[in-house]
């Protein structure tokens, strides 16, 4: 019983950086409707940021929040100078695929090329001994990745459920020709929304590496396919489908690799994206009218 | 000189039997297998497996050790390659629509190579497959020799798949396959069923992808899953598009200076004498490369050639036909 509870508490730890990542790919896809094939590596540079801005000796929350920046910079610039201009000559979604497929070779290889190919820890930051909080056996470090996480969405719900930037961004979502006609700067909607999904993924990225007490350039690649797994679970377009789906396959990757091998999560979760889009690519919860 | 020269043609014309596999599937019919090298890797573990007989190191462990003759452990290679394709293809690209094959193909292709990497009994595991014997049975040849015996068989085979490839092409079935590819729902409509019609080109792509893989490991001599990350289907699939999807001569050139020619032309840059750095710009560079042609010559360098069906016969039994011309 003990291994069961153990397993739930470190997939309720993935799940909350598995959802911050989600959400973000969510969010993008919701507003372009297409996935990044980069995205990954939007997180593994993120994280990475992190990690120069934390080993230059400063503050570790300031380094988190620097790389956020960077990552959102990032994504607005691969929107404005790669992405945008497909979109506006409205070629076939694959084209942006394979778009994306390049972006995520020029991402991984320039960090591989900056930082090398060695893996790195992030020095002077542990998460502490593990301790008992109710049945679960959690680091103090752990416990406090999943309060920025819950806090970080906290904020986006209301980012998105009340001020007038939400509903634009709501509205891109649900129809790009009927919000720009009522006014909306669906381009700009679109930038920030870049940005904002880019915050999301570094903090992500810090999260991962921080868990795996790894970074290495395919940090965030082989984490890809897991995130669109819970996004495709949640149902595109819904941010909150997105927690769900993060939270339903990070329970099942943990509890599966703590009774079967350690070595097979990966193997499982991609499972898990499999079965799913084979039987239900609409996701858990039907979303609206939307797919990749 | 001449060995840099004869193991860049061999390796040239082994990448480019690759991308002439991926070419039928994704350039004829439209199929978004973003696994390719998948087939590559199971085509090169049979072929070795098979023709190598048992393990003589102890503590290494593949199955079945077979001593067949090389020819015939190509022809598995790609059998081998080509049944797994069936029951991917049954599974997966029956059912799904392009853009979510791409994400299946990658995780079903990350499944196996897990299973592989942890499982010690078929094909030793992360240690991988090793002292594959050469194809003309005489270890004192040398290695400059033996790049020159690969590069015959390579380039007789890569001939070969081109040939089918164009026979693919200009049939009705290529121009069935082209229908699909453009719109299902029309080929649909006059009576197709486009899965049908894209299981085969699916498999013989998986075919030449496992051959492929086949000659692969006869001439490097050893195989192992660090040989094929899922990002060297990425890089197949960049090959094709930058050198023209759709056109057989376009995936041969994509194999060859894309997958080649730039990993040799990264190794002559001064600056790069690490050689992981040197691997990581190859594949910036094809990053660059790839987002360039997209969006300045969608169509890849050599592109699709549309046929003329209307040659010059047709026109002139047209002009005979013509209402309102009197002959």
């Amino acid at each position: 019983m003990s291994e069961f509870t153990h397993a739930v508490g470190f997939g309720l730890v993935t799940a909350s950086i598995l959802a911050l990542a989600a959400v973000a790919v969510n969010l993008q896809v919701g507003v372009t409707n297409f996935i990044n094939f980069a995205y990954g590596d939007f997180l593994t540079f993120g994280a990475y940021v992190a990690w120069v801005v934390s080993s230059r000796g400063f503050n570790f929350f300031l380094a988190v929040l620097l790389g956020g920046v960077a990552t959102g910079l990032l994504g607005v610039a691969a929107n404005a100078f790669i992405f945008r201009p497909f979109m506006r000559r409205g070629v076939r979604t694959t084209t942006l695929l394979i778009a994306g497929i390049g972006l995520s070779f020029i991402t991984e290889q320039g960090i591989t090329l900056i930082w090398g190919a060695n893996p790195l820890r992030f020095n002077g930051v542990s998460l502490g001994t593990a301790m008992t909080v109710g049945p679960f056996v959690l680091t103090p470090g752990a416990l406090l990745m999943m309060g920025s996480a819950l806090s970080l969405l906290l904020l986006l719900h209301v980012l998105l459920s009340r001020t007038k930037f939400g509903k634009s961004l709501r509205a891109t979502s649900e129809n790009v020709d009927l919000a720009q006609a009522c006014g909306i700067n669906c381009e700009r909607v679109i930038s920030v929304t870049w940005f904002l999904a880019g915050i999301l993924t570094a903090v992500a990225g810090v999260g991962l590496s921080l868990q795996e007490n790894n970074l290495n350039p395919v940090l965030g690649f082989n984490e890809l396919f897991i995130i669109f797994g819970a996004v495709i679970l949640g149902g595109l377009g819904r941010p909150y489908g997105a927690m769900l789906g993060a939270l339903v396959v990070g329970l099942i990757t943990e509890i599966a690799g703590a009774y079967v091998d350690a070595a097979y999560k990966t193997s499982i979760a991609f499972g898990i994206v499999i079965i799913l889009l084979l039987f239900r690519p609409q996701g858990v919860l039907r979303s609206a009218g939307k797919t990749f | 000189m001449l060995f840099f020269l004869t193991d860049l043609l061999t390796l040239g014309c082994i990448n480019a039997i690759m991308v002439v596999s991926l070419n039928v599937q994704y350039g004829f019919a439209g199929i978004l297998n973003v696994s390719q090298y998948m087939y590559v890797a199971i085509g090169a573990y049979v072929a070795g497996v098979t023709t190598m007989g048992r393990p003589t190191v102890p503590g290494n462990t593949w199955a079945p050790g077979w001593t067949l003759p090389w020819y015939l452990g190509l022809v598995l290679a790609g059998v081998v390659a080509s049944g797994l394709g069936v029951v991917i293809f049954l599974f997966t690209v029956r059912r799904l629509r392009m853009d979510y094959l791409a994400i299946v193909t990658v995780a079903s292709a990350y499944i196996i190579w897990n299973l592989i990497d942890t499982n010690y009994g078929l094909f030793n595991g992360d240690t991988g497959i090793f002292g594959v014997p050469y194809i003309t049975g005489n270890a004192n040849l040398s290695t400059e020799q033996y790049s020159g015996v690969v590069l015959a068989v390579a380039a007789v085979i890569l001939g070969l798949f081109v040939w089918v490839s164009r026979r693919i092409f200009r049939s009705p079935y290529g121009r069935v396959l082209r229908g699909i590819r453009e719109d299902e729902v029309i080929t649909t409509a006059f009576g197709r069923t486009s899965w049908r019609a894209q299981l085969w080109v699916f498999v013989i792509g998986c075919f030449m992808a496992g051959v492929g893989g086949g000659l692969l490991i006869f001439y490097i001599t050893a195989w192992s899953p660090a040989a094929w990350l899922p990002i060297e289907s990425f890089a197949l699939f960049s090959a094709l598009v930058i050198g023209g999807s759709g056109n057989y001569w376009g995936a041969v050139f994509g194999g060859f200076l894309v997958l080649e020619g730039i990993l040799e032309l990264v190794r002559f840059l001064p600056s790069f004498g690490d050689p992981a750095a040197a691997g990581a710009f190859r594949l910036l560079l094809v990053g660059v490369l790839l987002i360039a042609i997209l969006r300045y010559r969608p169509e890849g360098v050599i592109p699709e050639r549309w046929l003329r069906w209307y040659g010059a016969p047709a026109r002139r039994l047209w002009g005979r036909l013509r209402p309102g011309v009197s002959q």
